[in-house]
């Protein structure tokens, strides 16, 4: 991860951040050491003919998935790590580039192993000199206050969010400038935490033995389940001996409603459904998902969660091999694999997938 | 009361299917307070019938093929007329 800070604001700035953010995600995913990185961006960046300081800023963050971090930060406010509702505050060893400029540059080089609950909050200097010149903080919002901030707003919500929590510091540092912020203002948190997991069974097994197998895997599962399909459905009913209600809300989505059933978390109609979420993952560009409807709601929830098992029925369904029927009723492997193919690369998720 | 079970499967719904979930609504107003319009999971006569004709409707556990909303305004007048 890199937060990168362009110097001033506008399209040099955000050229030379984009720059700087770019080269320093390639090589750190490239494996070179973090100091080697930091040292060619260094050399890379243009200095301001003037004020002789570097166009942009950077913090680089590299984890490893067994929590192994490591953090070069040259001239971004210092990041915050908070573990069990308190600052932690690994300690930082500083490299120093003189470079035949009269100002000297210092870059920080930190390493510790991340533990589960912990947070990794950085943020631009728009956060932290916020309200700077009004009547509360003639200083400017500072360090030591964002920090009492962040703590204060993990205590009340221990499950925040990594999103919800940046865009909280965000909106809290525009307040500050009475809405009307005077500087670039980015945040990015991360939240070391179990991954969250879903599992969504499409499709009826090829043979009918294995019904049964199909009910145990999503009575065990360790996670949010999602069925698509009403037979599939149907099935899951009867192992269960739980009623499926159906739902009367068809909305504008133009797809069957939605049912409920103890157990899982939702039932839709099987391929119209997942058609749509294929086509929703692929014209998806960044934000948060808006609307309603049942492709909505299981493309929110994909989104949401990790780990992704998709446990794919083979049986056809023979009523729908009529050459009559319209074309969206595709073969439903098909569509799966789309899905996954959508997930894993576009959404970097962790998918697996099953036939039974 | 009546009842009338709409099928949810996907071959009735994209048979012609999908505007039955208007029933509610057009309703006649004498007869709103005297019919229960439900989903329901597929009924199954997709699998078992040749020709298909869907979309299908019960009223009352009596199907109704090639359903539409005027159709089953007919079959759910008969049914309570016939009470």
């Amino acid at each position: 991860m890199v937060l990168s800070d362009g110097l001033g604001s506008g399209i040099k700035a955000n050229v030379l951040a984009s720059l700087t953010a770019s080269m320093a995600v390639n090589y750190t995913l490239l494996k070179e050491p973090i100091d080697r990185i930091a040292h060619t961006i260094m050399k890379t960046l243009p200095v301001d003919s003037e004020r002789k300081i570097s166009y942009a800023t950077f913090t680089i963050v590299d984890i490893e998935s067994d929590g192994e971090t490591n953090v070069v930060e040259y001239d971004n406010p210092s990041f915050v790590l908070i573990r069990n509702g308190k600052v932690i505050t690994p300690e930082k060893e500083s490299i120093t580039l003189e470079e035949n400029s009269i100002r000297k540059k210092v870059m920080y080089r930190s390493h510790f192993i991340a533990q589960k609950e912990d947070r990794m909050i950085l943020f631009s200097d728009g956060v932290t000199q916020s309200g700077m010149g009004t009547l509360q903080m003639p200083f400017g919002w500072g360090d030591e206050a964002v920090q009492k901030y962040i703590i204060k707003e993990l205590k009340s919500k221990p499950n925040k969010s990594a999103t919800a929590l940046a865009k909280k510091i965000v909106q809290q540092s525009q307040k500050n400038d009475i809405y009307l912020s005077k500087d670039d203002t980015t945040c990015a948190v991360v939240y070391f935490r179990e991954p969250r997991r879903l599992l969504i069974c499409t499709g009826p097994p090829f043979h009918e033995q294995k019904d049964k197998h199909l009910a145990s895997i999503v009575k065990s599962f360790p996670g949010k389940k999602i069925i698509c399909g009403g037979t599939t459905a149907q099935i899951l009913s009867r192992e269960f001996g739980k009623e499926i209600e159906v739902g009367f809300d068809v909305g504008k989505s133009g797809l069957p409603p939605t049912s409920s059933m103890e157990g899982v978390d939702l039932i839709t109609e099987g391929i119209l459904t997942i058609g749509k979420v294929a086509q929703l993952l692929d014209e998806h560009t960044t934000g948060e998902v808006e609307g309603d409807g049942p492709a909505i709601e299981i493309v929110k929830m994909l989104l949401q969660n990790d780990i992704i098992d998709f446990v794919v029925g083979t049986k056809i369904n023979i009523a729908h091999q009529d050459p009559n029927l319209p074309v969206e009723l595709e073969i439903r492997r098909n569509v799966v694999k789309r899905i996954v193919r959508l997930l894993e690369e576009k959404f970097l998720k962790e998918v697996r997938l099953q036939f039974i | 009361m009546t009842t009338v079970k709409i099928c949810s499967g996907t071959l009735c719904y994209v048979m012609g299917g999908s505007e039955l979930w208007t029933l509610p609504e057009a309703l006649p107003a004498e007869l709103k307070d005297r019919v229960t319009v439900k989903g329901s999971p597929c009924l199954g006569y997709c699998n078992n019938e040749k020709p298909v004709k869907a979309p299908y409707v019960e009223v009352n556990g009596k199907v109704i093929r090639e359903a539409s909303v005027s159709k089953i305004i007919e079959v759910i007048k008969d049914e309570i007329g016939g009470k």
